[in-house]
């Protein structure tokens, strides 16, 4: 860069000028950009900013707004409880850490709420497709009386063979029924039992992240629970 | 004209979702836990379960029949709200569209509460009783849904009293707690308003708004 005095930019351009008005256009081009160039800058910067910001925010928004199912946003883990699965064994909540639990209450002599429950829950597993691993299905069943682990085995299997179920003493089940907003009991001289019928999902590290009223398509289950697995 | 284009493309959105954080149009109470499974016994002797609240907003708070001046407190923010509730009612009953009811519920942690003593304390406390619930019912039941499930301590003295967390804690419709207040006689007007948020949200939320509600849930800090 030559060593010149200092000069005003009129000065500058009235001597690029000077020497044809060819050459003249392009210096006085070149002048314009690079005086320009600073404020350019600053607004791709401005964009590149706005950029990143509304990506944070489709980040952020993506994933969760549930279609069908009540988002929670708990502080604590749920209640780890500890029951006998459908083989007999003791099964607690927190075995299946690592895996979305997909919680639902009811008995196997339920003419209609259980048996609708437990086919959506079938469709939106088997929608899930190669995610359907990183799910399970837990049934718990509030008729200890009736439903023993051989009848709990078979009532699981024939709606998917990935389910489990379990079931517990009556103090038990009434215990883990209260923490989880369920409630249960058996009408007076009748086989039917009243029973909350929602599908609570349990996170892979143990915290509540939603619940679907009863009544959720399969399909739709399958679409949240893709949102809540991003 | 091509680069203004792009630049109003970024900008515009990146500040809506700027003024929707600061202005906060819609503000919501968050959902803290889920509120416990229950079925106990009210002040006319018939069963309440928590299914029969499902769709009405609830806010509860614990005491026993037997407390006196350590409840005079609690039980006078109880009354309050409903006679506030009962007004808004009055207010509202040309309204077309019914909004989504509020029930006071109060729960006796003291399992030798019977029905004529719930009855007792109802009428002391001049419960509406379309409105406010008494409720009482068995040690260890009760114990899972006041000491567990709505996490209040609460321990029966040698003198047959009891020393207790005082707590007030607001439900949805669709059993979620939504706010626990950890006072003998929170404000009245906080508890107006968390109960309008709440009924604001029910009857709002709905189609495209929902996403708005939600996205306020995830982005906004609580009230």
């Amino acid at each position: 860069m030559p060593m010149k005095p200092p000069t005003s930019s009129s000065a500058i351009h009235s001597d690029s000028l000077d020497n044809g008005s060819g050459d003249g256009l392009e210096r006085a081009t070149k002048q314009n950009a690079r005086s320009g160039g600073g404020r350019n800058w600053a607004r791709w910067f401005a964009a590149g900013a706005a950029l990143l910001l509304l990506a944070l925010v489709a980040w952020r928004l993506w994933p969760t707004p549930l279609q069908h199912g009540i988002v929670v946003q708990a502080p604590e883990r749920a209640f780890d409880f500890t029951l006998t699965d459908e083989m007999g064994q003791p099964v607690q909540l927190s075995d299946f850490r690592g895996q979305y639990v997909l919680l639902s209450f009811g008995y196997t002599a339920c003419p209609d709420v259980c048996p609708l429950t437990l086919a959506e829950l079938a469709r939106a597993v088997d929608a899930l497709g190669a995610r359907a691993d990183r799910v399970q299905v837990l049934f718990v069943s509030v008729d200890p009386a009736r439903d023993n682990p051989a009848l709990l085995d078979g009532y699981m299997h024939h709606f998917h063979p990935s389910f489990h179920g379990a079931t517990g003493t009556a103090d038990a089940l009434l215990d883990v029924a209260t923490q989880y907003g369920v409630y249960f009991e058996r009408r007076a001289d009748s086989a039917f039992i009243d029973h909350t019928a929602t599908v609570t999902v349990v996170d892979p590290k143990g915290y509540i992240r939603a619940v679907f009223p009863y009544g959720v398509a399969g399909a739709d289950m399958a679409a949240d629970l893709t949102r809540l697995m991003r | 004209m091509k680069r203004y284009l792009l630049f109003s493309t970024l900008f515009i959105p990146a500040i809506a979702a700027l003024a929707f954080v600061i202005i906060q149009p819609i503000t919501v109470l968050p959902r803290i836990a889920l509120a416990p499974g229950f079925a106990l016994t009210d002040q006319h002797g018939e069963r309440l379960t928590s299914e029969d609240l499902r769709g009405r907003v609830a806010l509860y708070h614990f005491s026993y029949a037997d407390c006196a001046a350590a409840c005079a407190s609690s039980n006078a923010a109880m009354q309050q709200i409903q006679a506030q509730l009962n007004e808004l009612e009055e207010l509202d009953e040309g309204a077309t569209d019914s909004p989504v009811p509020v029930d006071l519920v109060t729960i006796s942690f003291d399992s030798r509460d019977d029905v004529d003593a719930l009855a007792r304390y109802a009428a002391r406390i001049e419960a509406d009783p379309q409105r406010w619930h008494v409720l009482g019912g068995e040690a260890t039941r009760l114990k899972q849904i006041v000491g567990s499930s709505f996490r209040t301590y609460y321990k029966e003295n040698d003198d047959g009293h009891f020393t207790f967390d005082r707590a007030f804690v607001l439900v949805d419709g669709w059993g979620i707690q939504r706010a626990i207040y950890r006072s003998a006689a929170p404000p009245l007007d906080l508890l107006l308003r968390d109960i309008d948020l709440l009924r604001q949200e029910a009857e709002q939320s709905q189609g495209v708004t929902r996403y708005a509600y939600e996205a306020a849930h995830l982005f906004l800090c609580y009230p």
